[in-house]
């Protein structure tokens, strides 16, 4: 990337290698040599099918498991590999929002508490100031202050994903990082959680790490996308310039989203195949075997992460030409 | 005129008010019906109630149904067993999960083909392959001594298609059919809905959350909110002319690609 402006760039992802070991002397590469970069305020999408690595990512990111080989850097800071208090401290700049917001809470425990425990943690709030933050954390995030009261149970689907993001705003960390925050609601209420999360962003410069299936949804709100694939990143590209992907990948994921559109529909194509298990990577290029443009090449060399344009780089030998509009 | 449903009620065990409540719609052969809507809208009680299949302490509480001239209520077990598996079939969202997963598919699958047909166990056989290849599926005698569990997402439910299509039924019900699968493989599967149901002439009636997948598929759409009818009429119409508000900002809050962005 020619101009990333670097003061910006607070969190770097280099040459990260995940590789779980597993029975019989095989091993299963959840990620193969990624890198990423996050600039402050920005909106990173991490999208791919299940399988492609993009939890396993975001765990690393997440301090969760060390990576194989490669670093994790938050302000030029090396946080892969911290250990006791230094890596609880450095939870006060990175939170996190689960998929599923009913499991993601002790049933038993009150909104209240749910949302200030973060703080208590770490020593920041009095109990007695508690029921004044809790309200002041739920009003950030368009909830009612009786709320505060109540139990997980007795909210529903959308109200419980809002308390998730009210939790990991409350130690108003740097990052927030979603993983598939919004794929267990009803799109409506889908849509309400983005409006949120894009107005928190704007307020308070939040940067967050979106990881999520759903290229149509990514494409709206996101600043980069990255595209992964079998543990590699096959593209990274602008989020309002999608459209002129020029990775097959994709452009086959691209072309798998219905649409409300007939006219949009017309050009749906279909990408034969399964995706090959993690354990059973194809040599070269991961995708060639789906590929329809697929040479000599892709089976002999795994084509490195390239740059094609400012903002946009691409894994591919022979990216395919787009018409830009 | 294939299915007549006309002003349906569902009531569950101890619940005053019905939980589906004057949903009435029409099913020409060879058309596709979508059912949209959100989680509790009713949409999956409505086709559980056309396969009579409801959850225990739920019944139907009111109105009409009618498949091919026959009054469905007045059915007995035994008449309903006839017609369902043969006659209506019902895909679901994970077909693993229909199955019993310490058998082989091959087992099972016989056993069904058996249960509703007068063949041998060769002859069973036989069309279950004939089926499994139907469905783009790779190596079928080696998918019947299969598990469940030893099979990707995507070909678990052409496993389940397969077995819902092998009488040829008039009637196709698919409860979230796509919902559990990656994009890509979402998208073959719907390809293989199209393509069987307009290859036989089969209706089928799809639930879906996914209003892309219902717009692409469907001749009509029934968009459906706490158990009743929203709206109901031709895709096309529905998709262009939304008339009710919840409609219109249901399909408001549909992403897009190309679509407007949030700022």
């Amino acid at each position: 990337m020619p101009d990333p402006k670097e003061s910006d760039v607070i969190l770097r992802v280099e040459h990260m290698t995940k590789k779980f070991p597993l029975s019989g002397g095989r091993t299963l590469t959840a990620c193969d040599d990624v890198s990423l970069r996050v600039r402050k305020g920005e909106t990173v999408a991490i999208v791919g099918e299940s399988g492609c690595g993009k939890t396993t990512l975001l765990k690393t990111i997440m301090n969760m498991q060390p990576p194989t080989s490669g670093r994790i850097l938050l302000h030029e800071k090396d946080i892969t590999n911290l250990t006791g208090e230094a890596r609880r401290e450095n939870c006060r700049h990175i939170q996190m929002v689960f998929q599923d917001p009913t499991s993601a809470f002790n049933p038993k425990m009150r909104i209240r508490d749910i949302v200030c425990e973060p703080l208590l943690n770490f020593g920041l709030l009095k109990r007695k100031d508690m029921a004044a933050k809790a309200r002041e954390l739920l009003a950030q995030v368009d909830l009612p202050a009786d709320f505060a009261e109540r139990y997980p149970h007795n909210m529903s689907g959308g109200q419980r994903q809002r308390v998730a993001v009210a939790r990991a705003l409350a130690l108003e960390p740097e990052i927030i990082a979603c993983d598939e925050a919004t794929s267990a609601l009803d799109v409506s209420v889908q849509d309400t959680i983005i409006r949120l999360l894009v107005r928190l962003q704007r307020e308070k410069g939040i940067t967050y790490l979106f990881i999520c299936h759903d290229l149509a949804l990514v494409s709206l709100f996101s600043h980069r996308i990255a595209v992964m694939y079998l543990g590699s990143i096959m593209e990274k590209l602008d989020g309002d310039r999608l459209e002129e992907a020029r990775h097959p990948y994709t452009q086959a994921l691209l072309k798998a989203v219905f649409s409300t559109d007939q006219e949009k529909n017309q050009k749906i194509s279909i990408l034969a195949g399964d995706i090959p298990s993690p354990l059973d990577i194809p040599s070269g290029c991961p995708f060639r075997n789906r590929c329809e443009h697929c040479r000599d090449m892709c089976e002999k060399k795994k084509p490195a992460l390239r740059e094609l344009a400012p903002n946009h780089s691409i894994a591919c030998h022979y990216p395919l030409e787009i018409v830009t509009k | 005129m294939l299915l007549q449903v006309s002003h349906l009620d569902v009531t569950y065990h101890g619940k005053a008010e019905p939980t589906v409540h004057d949903v009435s719609f029409e099913l020409e052969r060879g058309q596709i019906l979508a059912i949209v809507g959100e989680s509790g809208s009713g949409k999956t009680t409505v086709i559980r109630a056309v396969l009579n299949c409801l959850p225990r302490g739920a019944g139907i509480s009111g109105g009409k149904m009618s498949f091919e001239g026959k009054d469905l209520l007045s059915l007995s077990p035994g008449e309903w067993r006839s017609l369902r598996g043969s006659e209506i079939s019902m895909i679901f969202q994970d077909s693993g999960n229909m199955m019993n997963p310490v058998h082989t598919i091959g087992k099972q699958y016989i056993e069904y083909i058996q249960t509703h047909s007068d063949v041998n166990r060769q002859e069973a056989y036989d069309l279950a392959i004939e089926k499994l290849t139907l469905m783009n599926l790779p190596n079928p005698e080696n998918i019947m001594s299969s598990y469940t569990f030893e099979l990707s997402g995507g070909m678990r439910q052409r496993v389940g298609i397969a077995m819902a299509i092998t009488f040829q039924p008039k009637l196709l019900l698919a409860d979230e059919p796509t919902s559990a699968l990656d994009v890509t493989t979402q998208a073959q599967i719907v390809g293989e809905l199209m393509f069987i149901t307009r290859g036989s002439g089969a209706s089928m009636i799809i639930v879906t959350h996914n209003i892309g997948v219902a717009s692409y598929l469907s001749d009509r759409l029934l968009v459906m909110r706490q158990g009743k009818t929203v709206e109901c009429g031709k895709t096309k119409d529905v998709i262009e002319h939304p008339q009710a508000d919840y409609t219109k900002t249901l399909l408001a809050s549909v992403p897009e690609i190309g679509g407007k962005r949030y700022a």
